[in-house]
């Protein structure tokens, strides 16, 4: 059964924003009454980010469990997920980033990832969502000793987490590393079934020139979780191994220019076809969360709402039809 | 028991390539604004007399907007507001000789709802207090004359005339509102209760509802944080966006700080039989940096969440 997940990470424009426990509840309440039954949390870390990680759910709202009553509380069923970017680092250990092609860096992550797991585990959440390697600007060669050690991180990280219930899903953006060379086909073939799932974004494959639903077909037993958002445009002229392509390309819109790269489903712009997407993990008896979202949107609560309408008159329909 | 009857009066505000805009600044933003009303669940629809023309042109005629609402779940257009906030020598209801103007302007909005879902045409019965004051007995009179002159053209046409008081305007007060009831037709003059605009005015909106229950053709839900106690509302030229020291008067349902207690009005109008709509309304929640649609998302979520568990049955 897909349950239907939303992405908090849109109502946070900057560090000192979106701190207050009313902003969360606002926003917790607007995810739900748009008709979705969880929600999805980015990693973060200092004082600024309150949902950000364990240490600061506990300063917040005393415990794990104190944070899922507040979700409980906005009408919501569980925290689906947590994305988890294990370049960015933490200042509650200060640790730095921990990057999975770097043998050193293994244990960081998977003690990390653990972290997350456990408190995820708590709150009803069933996958952590990762950022498998680094951008393509930063890693433009990528060898098979360089996917073996990602892989091999990630299994050491699947491995550690099944025991607390939670799936691990790699998570595919039109900027990383493994868009060159074959990256994903590669990866994917060189991680542990059994441990290692992944994350179908749909706006990040429809950047890339990827289709999502090819991608579910061919691989449906690899699916652990949906990102689905819709895209604007393709990144067909390679920008995507420019220089801090995160802010020229993604955030700056490149050359063409690009204004916004991620839409809400289903509008006239987008070239997301998200009814072929759920039509998809339907055929293939998907069994877990899609979390739809609305990166870099204007105006977040018309986002969700939209995206609401976009769920409860086309996606919804089509799953209470299989 | 779960509400049937939602409905949403027409304030929004969206972000445009232009900058912010009324939905109405085209089309497409127009479908965007009632695509959110309907993923909330709103099935009743109010907007402004003066919007009329807007929709028409945006749709080709008003009722061609109301298919459009339909085929967005509504169940066409409910309601419909006027107002005359300013007095002037045309209209001013407490002066005599603009009543035939009034009643003028009444008959093109009739005719301009004509075979529509409309059930309600809400007023706001005065000018704004300053113009009007000193308010008296004859004040009050001379207005009820023109509320049941237009009310008995309205209702064969099947539209219920109601009177939606602002704690600025110049029927204010218990004693007011009880001295133009008194003067006016219940069965043609209704009372529409803003919860927010009474609480303001320090008048209890429960109490008003439970005494004028029989004539009540409506709500605004929605709340504020303060009671004018300091008579902001004779504030000249305006006390509802200009009062010194409240730059925001209104506020969505559910805000904590909120000074109505939607629970118990529920209960009590579970209680009444009352099967009217209840609208919500959100004036200027792009104060201080609020925005409409998360306000309405959020009054939404209170009306499904702590509204919807609200039983009758009240001591």
């Amino acid at each position: 059964m897909i349950r239907w997940s939303y992405a908090i990470n849109q109502w946070k424009p900057s560090f000192d924003d979106f701190t207050r426990r009313r902003d969360h509840e606002r926003a917790l309440r607007v995810i739900s009454i748009s008709g979705f039954t969880g929600v999805e949390l980015t990693t973060g870390t200092g004082r600024w980010e309150p949902l950000g990680n364990p240490d600061q759910l506990a300063a917040n709202f005393g415990s794990a469990a104190g944070f899922a009553d507040f979700v409980h509380d906005a009408a919501l069923e569980a925290v689906s997920s947590w994305f988890f970017d294990p370049l960015l680092g933490f200042r509650e250990d200060l640790s730095g980033p921990a990057d999975p092609a770097d043998p050193a860096a293994h244990d960081s992550v998977v003690s990390h990832a653990t972290w997350f797991a456990e408190a995820l585990a708590e709150l009803g959440g069933e996958v952590l969502v990762v950022r498998p390697t680094a951008s393509a600007w930063q890693r433009p060669e990528l060898d098979d000793a360089v996917i073996d050690t990602i892989a091999a991180c990630w299994n050491d990280v699947g491995r550690a987490i099944a025991p607390l219930g939670i799936r691990l899903a790699l998570h595919f953006d039109f900027l990383s590393a493994l868009r060159s060379h074959d990256g994903l086909e590669r990866l994917l073939a060189a991680t542990d079934p059994a441990l290692v799932g992944f994350s179908v974004d749909t706006g990040e494959f429809a950047a890339a020139g990827l289709d999502p639903v090819a991608f579910i077909e061919a691989h449906p037993d690899r699916v652990a979780h949906v990102q689905l958002k819709n895209a604007a445009a393709v990144d067909d002229d390679d920008e995507y191994l420019r220089r801090n392509a995160e802010h020229h390309v993604k955030k700056g819109g490149g050359e063409k220019p690009v204004p916004r790269w991620f839409l809400e489903l289903g509008v006239a712009a987008g070239i997301v076809d998200a009814e072929a997407v759920v039509r998809a993990l339907v055929s293939h008896g998907y069994d877990g969360w899609v979390t739809v979202e609305s990166d870099l949107s204007p105006h977040p609560p018309t986002s969700a709402m939209l995206n609401g309408w976009y769920l409860q008159h086309v996606l919804q329909p089509i799953t209470a039809a299989s | 028991m779960t509400w049937k009857r939602w409905s949403y009066m027409d304030h929004w505000i969206t972000g445009t390539p232009q900058g912010p805009r009324q939905p109405t600044f085209n089309r497409n933003h127009t479908e965007r604004y009632l695509r959110q009303l309907e993923t909330l669940g709103f099935t009743g629809f109010d907007t402004f007399g003066f919007t009329l023309p807007i929709y028409a042109s945006l749709y080709g005629s008003v009722p061609a907007f109301e298919r459009a609402l339909q085929d967005h779940g509504f169940v066409g257009l409910t309601g419909v507001f006027a107002a005359y906030p300013y007095a002037t020598d045309f209209a001013a209801p407490h002066r005599r000789e603009t009543h035939d103007r009034i009643f003028a302007d009444f008959e093109r909005t009739a005719a301009a709802v004509d075979g529509l879902a409309v059930e309600n045409v809400i007023v706001m019965p005065t000018n704004t207090y300053f113009q009007v004051e000193p308010v008296t007995d004859e004040t009050i009179k001379i207005t009820a004359e023109l509320w049941n002159r237009v009310g008995a053209m309205l209702a064969p046409r099947g539209l219920n005339l109601t009177c939606h008081f602002e704690f600025w305007g110049a029927i204010r007060t218990e004693d007011e509102l009880a001295l133009f009831f008194e003067h006016t037709d219940p069965e043609l003059v209704g009372f529409f209760c803003d919860t927010a605009q009474h609480t303001i005015a320090g008048v209890d909106p429960l109490a008003l509802f439970r005494r004028y229950r029989d004539r009540c053709r409506g709500f605004h839900f929605k709340d504020t944080q303060r009671v004018d106690d300091f008579d902001a509302y004779r504030t000249a030229p305006d006390a509802e966006l200009m009062a010194t020291g409240v730059p925001r008067w209104f506020y969505e349902m559910g805000t904590p700080e909120g000074l109505v207690d939607f629970p118990a009005l529920m209960r009590e109008i579970l209680d009444s039989g009352f099967d009217g709509w209840l609208t919500v309304e959100h004036d200027k929640a792009d104060l201080g940096g609020g925005n409409f649609a998360e306000a309405t998302a959020v009054a939404k979520w209170y009306i499904d969440n702590v509204l919807d568990s609200v039983r009758g049955g009240a001591a």
